[in-house]
């Protein structure tokens, strides 16, 4: 998914999750704060996606990982259910700049049927709230801009597409006009 | 990102092929046939009617050595007909002109929107061909004076083009990450407007969904190879019968 120069990619690997230590590891303290310490067994840390996905991953140590990953805040059961209540009040980008991103991360490494249908449901409701908005060009400014603002990048991005045609068009329509 | 355009055609090309479509004029002065490459236009002998590409009719009417006769289903009581079928239809777009039978020898080429005489004057006056949007637009804006009430044509127009952008997009609820979405009747300046959306809710949806997507071709897979009839195959089945 994504090149490898992607910037998103890259963005939405570099989001925290939290991970729980398994093994006590001498020297790497410096992760959470302690300088020169240990991390010890059962220490949780926040780690970003990419190092703890690799962490979790590796079994060279006797079968049992290293780290343990534990679902991010922004996909907490709490937000799921906000978001199965009304997913046009949730302010996507303050829990994770790359919302969905994420998302389809977590994904991946574990089975949730409920949260796929969830993550649809809400991207579908705001995406009709932002083709909306994006046809209304007072839309972004006045009684939409809280919505607005509460966009994940990937919404943002559809936004943007939604809006540039819309001005072709329109652009078009004042240019015969003019001939 | 390397291309400074969109994928798709924007609305100033969709326009110039829009300019191939047919429409009636009326010339008022003589003019030989002309012989050009994309083949041979009538001879223009003043009072009688004669179908031209729009792009000619537009330079005629606007050197005023013709005037253009609307295509029947931009008069207004065709296009109110319209706008009523789709503000009370909720679903789908009011259908496309009906295809004219295919000719009956095997070389005969099919049908397509820019060969049909959907604009001439003696179009179907009850259906939207896949460029009314263009067409209307541009003889409103050059061949207004040819229209009996070009306002609330100008008007009914607005009106369409607002309910069946609605339609497009309340239609992108509907959708699922392998699903589609019924575009039947929508023109070629509202696909253009649409696609940059669609595309990227599509998009998205399949991201979401990409773990269940594995899932099911891991699964398939495994039927597979275990001798059993995939269920893939069967949907392929289904989507052709229909």
């Amino acid at each position: 998914m994504g090149s490898y120069y992607d910037v998103d990619a890259i963005l939405t690997d570099a989001q925290k999750v939290p991970c729980t230590f398994e093994l006590t590891v001498p020297g790497l303290g410096y992760i959470e704060g302690n300088m020169s310490g240990d991390v010890k067994q059962g220490s949780k840390v926040e780690l970003p996606l990419w190092l703890g996905e690799m962490l979790a991953l590796s079994q060279s140590l006797n079968t049992s990982s290293l780290v343990t990953l534990d679902p991010p805040s922004a996909l907490a059961p709490r937000v799921l259910n906000a978001l199965k209540a009304d997913p046009k009040t949730v302010d996507l980008r303050a829990l994770a700049p790359h919302f969905y991103n994420l998302g389809a991360r977590i994904l991946d490494l574990w089975d949730e049927e409920e949260m796929i249908e969830v993550l649809s449901d809400t991207f579908k409701a705001r995406a009709a709230v932002i083709a909306d908005q994006a046809h209304n060009p007072r839309g972004a400014l006045g009684e939409g801009a809280d919505f607005m603002r509460g966009l994940d990048e990937n919404e943002r991005q559809l936004f943007r597409a939604a809006h540039d045609s819309a001005k072709a068009v329109r652009a078009w329509m004042a240019d015969i006009k003019k001939k | 990102m390397a291309l400074p355009l969109p994928p798709g055609l924007t609305p100033p090309e969709i326009a110039f092929l829009c300019e191939m479509e047919l429409v009636t004029v009326i010339p008022r002065q003589r003019l030989e046939g002309l012989e050009l490459l994309g083949g041979r236009l009538p001879p223009l002998n003043p009072p009688h009617r004669t179908p031209l590409p729009l792009w000619l009719a537009l330079l005629l009417k606007r050197q005023r050595r013709a005037n253009i006769l609307p295509p029947p289903w931009l008069a207004p009581h065709s296009l109110t007909a319209i706008l009523d079928h789709e503000t009370n239809k909720e679903e789908g777009f009011s259908p496309p002109p009906r295809l004219p039978p295919l000719a009956a020898s095997s070389t005969a080429l099919a049908f397509s929107p820019p060969f049909l005489a959907s604009s001439t004057a003696e179009a179907a006056p009850d259906a939207l061909p896949y460029h009314w949007l263009e067409i209307g637009e541009m003889l409103l804006e050059a061949a207004s004076d040819d229209f009996e009430e070009p306002d609330s044509v100008r008007k009914l127009l607005r009106g369409l083009r607002e309910v069946r952008m609605a339609k497009l997009r309340k239609g992108v609820e509907l959708l699922y990450a392998d699903g589609g979405i019924q575009l039947n009747g929508v023109g070629a300046m509202e696909v253009s407007e649409g696609r940059a959306f669609v595309t990227g809710v599509i998009d998205n949806l399949r991201k979401i969904g990409a773990s269940r997507e594995q899932q099911r071709k891991d699964r398939d897979r495994e039927d597979r190879e275990n001798g059993y009839p995939s269920t893939a195959d069967y949907d392929d089945d289904e989507m052709e019968m229909q």
